[in-house]
């Protein structure tokens, strides 16, 4: 179930401290909306995918870097 | 001249029917009457061009030949360093930035001898826009200008479409060549992932950051590309692969090819128009008539491809800027500030379980090309919007498709193939192998015949 708007913005205000970001007044609720499309997004990327699934970009030894 | 293909004013250039500095000042006469009203250019270097036109001209006179480009004017979004002259990335944050070394692309062009005209307008660094609360006014779409260019590479694609330069550099992270391509009625290439270096481009996303050029025909972006492509070893995302004949291909046309059309992108996308998929359905005909198998193929659901990558661009895009994000928000547009604080909110988890989904969705579109010459499906879903009636470019109701191959690396074309009802242009988008351009430059250049493109004239 997605989270109540309340709680979305508490998440992002919480963010938003925890990073020392300070966004003026009149900007938050155009940013709070993009940030409630941005969650959707972003749980459509979890429990899809088994342990042994990796991450692309894992890191590989080639015999040039052994050098 | 402003009709004259890179080709054709090589060839004029070497046949001495031609002068450079006349290629260059018909250029900044054009500049000088359309770009008051259009805002393509951030900086022009007049002198500058003027003066490499004439060693240009002076050089062929003499025997020395640099190879297409030489004498040829172009111009660069103003986030490709070029040493000595300002690179701002249309921010307020870097107005007094004067690099001390070229990019590895400005470098190639200097080496191949072309004429620079100047830097280009984009969306405040390659993701900020249109915006008027930064130091520049955003470019303005030639077809008609209360219009948008779509971004980032706006100034490039304002620059091409109203005959000011014949081709120019953007850059592309979630599809700032091929957004722009598409709604400026341009040809717009994002190489392979690794082919081209972006070495002294500042970045957006350094795992999506691809450097390519928006120009009028296939066969002005096989050329360029022709100049680009290349290992650069201090690029740690450039591969040392073989540099194809990127025109060899050009016109063999459409016949033999097997082509698969993603019908689930786009069929059931809200932002999706009859004009622009009238385009797409004209064009599997035209393919389809010429000789090539075409049918549709299922990848996985766009909105994966989506939320992988603006998960990945909001992460790695806020770890470039956190530092400035804390001490000089305001110093932003407020578009720019707006989206990089999302970065903020993206967990390592969020960034993993992206990236987990890039090598499912990458394998995918791999498979799908062992089946597939080329995949054909939409650059963007609509024609450009209203500066009044903006679009967040980010957001899951974006009207653009381009982001999966960004995310997968995979290179990928927009061409133009016709007007819409409203007279602006529509395009298609065409996907390849990876380090296959030539195939997708084939592909490309018969979507270009076929559409009668060559025939419309630009505004």
């Amino acid at each position: 179930m997605p989270p109540s708007p309340e709680a979305l913005a508490r998440a992002f205000d919480q963010f938003m401290t925890s990073a020392g970001l300070t966004l003026p007044p009149a900007r938050r609720a155009t940013v709070l909306a993009s940030y409630a499309d941005f969650k959707a997004q972003i749980a459509l990327l979890h429990g899809r995918h088994e342990h042994t699934d990796e991450p692309a970009h894992v890191f590989a030894q080639t015999a040039e870097t052994a050098r | 001249m402003s009709d004259m293909s890179i080709a054709a004013m090589g060839a004029a250039l070497r046949a001495g029917s031609v002068t450079s500095v006349a290629l260059t000042r018909d250029a900044l006469n054009r500049i000088h009457a359309k770009d008051p009203s259009l805002h393509a250019f951030v900086l022009l270097t007049e002198d500058r061009a003027l003066a490499d036109a004439a060693r240009a001209d002076t050089e062929m006179k003499s025997g020395v030949d640099r190879g297409p480009f030489h004498g040829i004017p172009h111009a660069l979004k103003d986030i490709y360093d070029t040493a000595g002259i300002r690179t701002t990335c249309h921010s307020k944050l870097r107005l007094d930035n004067v690099p001390a070394a070229n990019s590895v692309v400005a470098e190639r062009f200097e080496a191949g001898g072309a004429v620079l005209l100047g830097k280009l307008a984009t969306h405040e660094f390659a993701l900020g826009g249109p915006s008027f609360d930064l130091p520049f006014p955003p470019a303005r779409n030639p077809w008609n200008p209360d219009h948008v260019t779509g971004g980032s590479s706006s100034g490039s694609a304002t620059a091409i479409a109203s005959g000011m330069v014949r081709m120019a550099m953007g850059s592309d992270t979630g599809g700032s060549i091929r957004g722009p391509a598409a709604w400026c009625g341009l040809v717009g290439i994002k190489p392979t992932y690794g082919r081209v270096s972006r070495r002294g481009v500042f970045p957006l996303a350094w795992s999506l950051d691809h450097c390519g050029p928006l120009s009028r025909s296939v066969e002005d972006s096989a050329l360029t590309l022709q100049l680009l492509a290349g290992h650069d070893p201090l690029d740690a995302a450039s591969v040392d692969v073989p540099v194809p004949d990127y025109s060899a291909d050009l016109n063999k046309g459409a016949k033999g090819l097997k082509i698969g059309v993603p019908r689930n992108f786009f069929m059931s996308a809200a932002a999706l128009t009859h004009d622009v998929l009238a385009g797409l359905e004209r064009t599997v005909v035209q393919l389809r008539d010429a000789g090539a198998i075409v049918e549709d193929m299922a990848l996985p659901d766009y909105a994966l491809f989506g939320a992988a990558g603006r998960v990945i661009m909001m992460a790695e895009a806020y770890a470039i800027h956190e530092e400035n994000m804390k001490t000089r928000l305001l110093d932003y547009g407020e578009i720019t500030a707006n989206r990089f604080v999302l970065g903020a909110t993206v967990t390592a988890a969020d960034y993993l379980a992206a990236l987990r989904v890039r090598r499912e969705v990458t394998d995918a579109v791999n498979d799908a090309l062992r089946r597939y010459d080329a995949l054909l499906c939409l650059s963007a879903l609509s024609t450009a919007p209203r500066f009044d009636a903006p679009v967040d470019a980010l957001s899951s109701g974006a009207p653009m498709q381009t982001i999966p191959f960004n995310v997968t690396g995979h290179p990928a074309i927009s061409v133009p193939v016709g007007l819409g009802s409203d007279g602006l242009p529509t395009g298609v988008q065409i996907v390849g192998r990876a380090f296959d351009e030539t195939t997708l430059f084939r592909v490309g250049r018969a979507v270009e015949v076929l559409s009668g493109w060559e025939g419309v004239k630009l505004p």
